[in-house]
């Protein structure tokens, strides 16, 4: 099996600067903000609430490609969001799924707490009985940048299953602070204003 | 609800600027769903929970669309911690549009949810305004929007029962 670290750098290495990537809490953000600083990353999408931010976004901007770092305890939480995106159907969407196996991965010394991914749950399995036909499972990282860059070149919506190690054991250097919510919020806005053309933030009086 | 009172709704949501909206189907609002989900200037998602409906809506504001929550009472319920969140942490406006359940003209069954609606909204911090006369709908959830655009924050417009005999 592969790291998550592995995997986030070689995601680092291909994304295209213009695609819109969303990280679930825990090391999805904090290791995404030190490989990759860019105004077009949203992090901090708490348990259950990355893969359905995503798909609002991806059906308010459907030219626009849009990656969703989720994981296996952050998705549980909120399983029914994949038969809504299967549903819905955006064609811009690609969920990457870090399956750790376990709550907790970013605690550096031990794993946490079993997830239902490390019992019987096969969440590729899941995505693919709600309907997203675009369902895969790698444990490798040259699997993992194949299927990621179909999944960018071609129509959606994607599910990519990445079995990661429980435990994060290499780490990238810590030398960028990766912004608060409310920072980071009107950094990815002012993002997809200026690149799409759209009001988000507004006058502040009620307008936009 | 009647379906004039059902298309109050609409027309406020209309005229409020709303362009997308996510939430779960209630018995209260029911018709309010279906015109929402017929309607051609708003995408209404159907979620799974009120829950994945907050993070549909907060994922959609963030796109440029103007999103309102259609929530119930009960659903209110589910949905407090990603909407606490959004509101307390992230500073993302949504309308949450919620049929009171408990309120003037209810049972004294769905007393419950007059011990959880408000005093939840209260402690998220979410302003609110309740609408007990259908004359009010358009123009409060009018004025609700603008307010939570303005201040960056979800702000709610409860109509019990007795705005909408």
């Amino acid at each position: 099996m592969v790291t998550r670290f592995t995997l986030l750098k070689e995601l680092s290495a291909i994304v295209p600067d213009d695609v819109l990537v969303l990280t679930s809490i825990g090391n999805n953000s904090g290791f995404w903000g030190q490989l990759k600083d860019r105004e077009a990353n949203l992090f901090h999408l708490t348990m259950g609430m990355c893969s359905s931010t995503a798909l609002g976004l991806s059906l308010a901007l459907p030219n626009r490609k849009i990656v969703a770092l989720d994981s296996d305890g952050n998705l549980t939480l909120n399983l029914g969001v994949l038969g809504t995106i299967a549903n819905e159907a955006p064609k811009n969407l690609t969920i990457v799924l870090m399956d750790n196996q376990n709550y907790l991965g970013s605690n550096k010394h031990a794993p946490g707490m079993p997830t239902a991914t490390a019992g019987k749950m096969n969440l590729e399995a899941v995505a693919k009985g709600c309907g997203i036909d675009s369902a895969c499972t790698i444990e490798d990282a040259a699997a993992f940048r194949t299927r990621i860059l179909a999944a960018l070149s071609s129509n959606g919506p994607h599910f990519i299953r990445a079995r990661v190690e429980p435990l994060d054991t290499d780490w990238p250097k810590k030398s960028k602070r990766v912004p608060d919510p409310r920072e980071n919020k009107y950094q990815f806005a002012g993002y997809i204003q200026k690149t799409e053309g759209v009001e988000i933030l507004g006058s502040g009086l009620g307008g936009g | 609800m009647k379906a004039e009172k059902a298309q109050l709704v609409i027309q406020g949501l209309k005229e409020a600027g709303v362009d997308f909206a996510a939430g779960v189907p209630d018995a209260q609002f029911i018709e309010v769903y279906k015109m929402l989900a017929e309607d051609r200037d708003i995408h209404y998602v159907g979620a799974a929970n009120e829950a994945e409906a907050t993070g549909i809506g907060f994922g959609a504001w963030f796109g440029g669309k103007k999103p309102a929550l259609i929530l119930a009472t009960s659903g209110l319920l589910v949905a407090t911690y990603h909407l606490a969140r959004i509101n307390l942490l992230h500073e993302v406006p949504v309308l949450v549009v919620i049929p009171y359940r408990g309120d003037i003209g209810d049972p004294r069954w769905m007393g419950l949810y007059k011990k959880t609606t408000e005093p939840g909204l209260n402690a998220m911090d979410i302003p609110y305004r309740i609408v007990s006369r259908s004359e009010d709908i358009v123009r409060t959830i009018k004025d609700c929007n603008k307010s939570a655009r303005a201040w960056l924050k979800p702000v709610a417009v409860l109509l019990n029962e007795e705005a909408l005999w």
